[in-house]
């Protein structure tokens, strides 16, 4: 699971609505996969990024270089741009959690799948 | 090509029930501003360079327009859309001949040998075959074989597809397959009252109205009475042929078998090459639509849509279908595109090869669909690591294991949500399908961003579907919708956009409600 993905879920448990973003990551596999460096991909994704949940879960995967935010004139900046390819797209947690933090409830991530699935009682109303 | 694309569908929504009346496409000829090349060179280096020929197409029927739209966009060729449903013809010039291969919307390609827009049957049966037998003769074969000759370089290994398309009915366990998985897919398929017919629509190119591929037998058993002749070869190396007969029409005396047997005769004599079902070299086709002949020569052994699974599953979607539907939803740079039942992932793995600077999701509440979508991510790694020497690289693309009623993505996150929605007969039931499908719509408007989003679901449980979206009018506007013809199963692929309305979280009870007065 990439770090673009993580900045996307959000706990979907019963009553929890957007206090359920960000989830909480833990990670005791990561691993690191070159991507294709697309810097208007990048650039273009950077108004979309939630920034404060993006600098969390890089905290818990302890990654270095990460930037705090867009920098000015970030969109011709290099550096800047491969940085952020590099902790969207290329670190992949492998195995590891993903933890509501308003329920606290843990899902699983095994083989760089999360297991999103609720039981039965979670969905019921 | 932007969004404005999408918009212009809207003015045409009121021609899908003219299109479903006549469920004929019209000849269509479509000029775009693009300039038309031609060939201005007096002294050419060599002629085969400035050869310039026609290419038929098949495409996935309902997606002529989009597929003639990928040509334009790639090989700047306009093309024209045939009567005879799935195919298209654009001209190139023989140096194109291996972008032509690259087009992800074509299932097959052959080049024309001749095209014979109004050919006069003749009354008898007999007449008819004898017109066939002396065509193979007068025909400009001297162009297209030299194509044929250039294309044998580009042409795909036969890899152990071939082997996985035979036995669709037997589940393959691949990896991760412990005996509970085994349990859960047998139990997948006995509960199923499943069709072998239906079984073949998504492995097998979509069927034609009658397919003659017998020559082989008639014509050995021909040559074999001339036996010593034809023994003596005047070429070193004879070439092997079959001949493929399409035939569609009410008015034909004849069966493409027929035709195909006497065709195929006459091509033998003509050019003393060895007819063989199975090993050819060259695959003569004949395709007959009404009054439209039009003979041409293979250039594609197996069918290209198949190209990006290597795991397959029960409903496994067509690489070219997978491709034209999201083409439909235009695509923008750094897109979030997500198909949230993705199955084997046909769709999502499709998308992150063409459209790599777009971010791919693909989910499924099914582990051995989850699993084996990232095992086909992993083997398209593979490929392209081979492709480019480049070592183990990635591409823009998640796999999540999810349930589509209860999708733990934040709203309004999704620019393209494009799937491939469970048929009442092969996934779930018809009657499953009911509290589903407005449960699916629901949440894929919550994510969806409004204002820019849009959609392309595919189903063929149509009624099912237009109920369910009826209602949603607030959050969901169809603006198009394209009839696909998968296997003789009659589906739709409907684009919606999402409407600038925000989405209002209801209370549960009142969610509850709003879900279930659908289903009156």
């Amino acid at each position: 699971m990439k770090l673009l993905t993580h900045n996307l879920l959000s706990s979907h448990v019963r009553g929890v609505g957007p206090r359920g973003f960000p989830l909480r990551l833990e990670a005791t596999e990561v691993r690191v996969i070159p991507v294709e460096f697309n810097p208007d991909f990048v650039a273009r994704m950077i108004p979309k990024v939630e920034w404060a949940a993006l600098l969390e879960a890089a905290d818990h995967l302890r990654l270095a270089e990460v930037p705090k935010g867009p920098t000015q004139g970030y969109e011709q900046d290099e550096t800047f741009l491969r940085k952020m390819h590099h902790v969207l797209l290329e670190v992949e947690v492998v195995e590891g959690t993903l933890q509501c933090p308003e329920s606290g409830r843990v899902f699983p991530i095994t083989r760089g799948i999360p297991n999103m699935l609720l039981n039965e009682e979670e969905t019921q109303t | 090509m932007g969004l404005d694309w999408i918009k212009n569908f809207g003015s045409i929504a009121n021609m899908s029930d003219v299109q479903e009346a006549t469920n004929q496409l019209l000849h269509v000829n479509l000029h775009e501003n693009q300039r038309y090349i031609h060939v201005t060179e007096s002294v050419p280096r060599s002629e085969s360079e400035h050869l310039r020929v026609t290419i038929g197409a098949t495409v996935p029927t309902g997606f002529e327009q989009v597929a003639a739209d990928e040509v334009r966009e790639k090989l700047r060729s306009s093309c024209k859309i045939s009567k005879d449903r799935g195919k298209i013809y654009f001209d190139i010039s023989v140096e194109s001949l291996a972008q032509v291969h690259r087009l992800r919307s074509v299932d097959n390609l052959f080049v024309v040998v001749q095209e014979l827009k109004d050919f006069q049957f003749k009354e008898t049966k007999e007449k008819v075959l004898k017109d066939f037998e002396e065509l193979a003769g007068k025909l400009p074969w001297s162009d297209p074989l030299k194509v044929w000759k250039i294309n044998t370089s580009f042409k795909k290994k036969k890899t152990k597809r071939k082997k996985l398309n035979q036995n669709l009915s037997k589940e393959k366990i691949d990896n991760g397959g412990d005996k509970g998985d085994e349990r859960d897919v047998k139990k997948e398929l006995s509960n199923n009252a499943l069709d072998s017919h239906i079984l073949d629509y998504y492995e097998k190119p979509a069927i034609k109205e009658e397919i003659s591929t017998l020559v082989g037998d008639i014509l050995a058993s021909c040559k074999n009475e001339n036996d010593e002749s034809s023994k003596e070869d005047t070429e070193p190396e004879v070439l092997k042929f079959r001949v493929t007969c399409n035939r569609a029409g009410e008015k034909h005396c004849f069966s493409s078998n027929e035709a195909a047997r006497d065709f195929g005769g006459a091509v033998q004599d003509y050019f003393k090459w060895k007819a063989d079902m199975t090993n050819f070299d060259v695959e003569v086709l004949l395709n007959i639509h009404d009054n439209e002949v039009i003979v041409g020569i293979a250039l594609t052994e197996e069918s290209l849509h198949r190209r990006n699974i290597t795991h397959f599953g029960p409903t496994t979607l067509r690489s070219t279908l997978a491709y034209g539907m999201l083409r439909l939803c235009a695509p923008q740079p750094s897109d979030i595109i997500v198909d949230p039942m993705c199955g084997t992932g046909a769709i999502p793995i499709e998308g992150a090869t063409e459209w790599s600077n777009c971010f791919h999701i693909a989910g499924d509440n099914n582990p051995l669909a989850v699993n084996r979508a990232a095992n086909n991510i992993s083997s398209l790694l593979t490929k392209s690591q081979i492709k480019e020497g480049k070592l183990s690289w990635g591409l823009p693309i998640d796999a999540i294991q999810w349930d589509i009623c209860n999708l733990p993505l934040r709203t309004g996150s999704v620019d393209i949500i494009v799937t491939d929605m469970p048929f009442g007969k092969r996934m779930g039931s018809k009657k499953r399908n009911w509290n589903l499908y407005p449960a699916c719509l629901w949440e894929m408007s919550r994510i969806c961003k409004p204002g820019t989003g849009r959609a392309a679901l595919l189903t063929q449980d149509k009624k099912c579907f237009t109920k369910a979206l009826s209602g949603m009018e607030h959050v969901w506007r169809k603006v198009h919708t394209v009839w696909v013809n998968i296997g003789g199963l009659h589906a739709a692929v409907y684009l919606l956009n999402r409407t600038p309305q925000a989405f209002v979280h209801p209370s549960g009870q009142d969610k509850e409600e709003l879900l279930s007065a659908k289903n009156d």
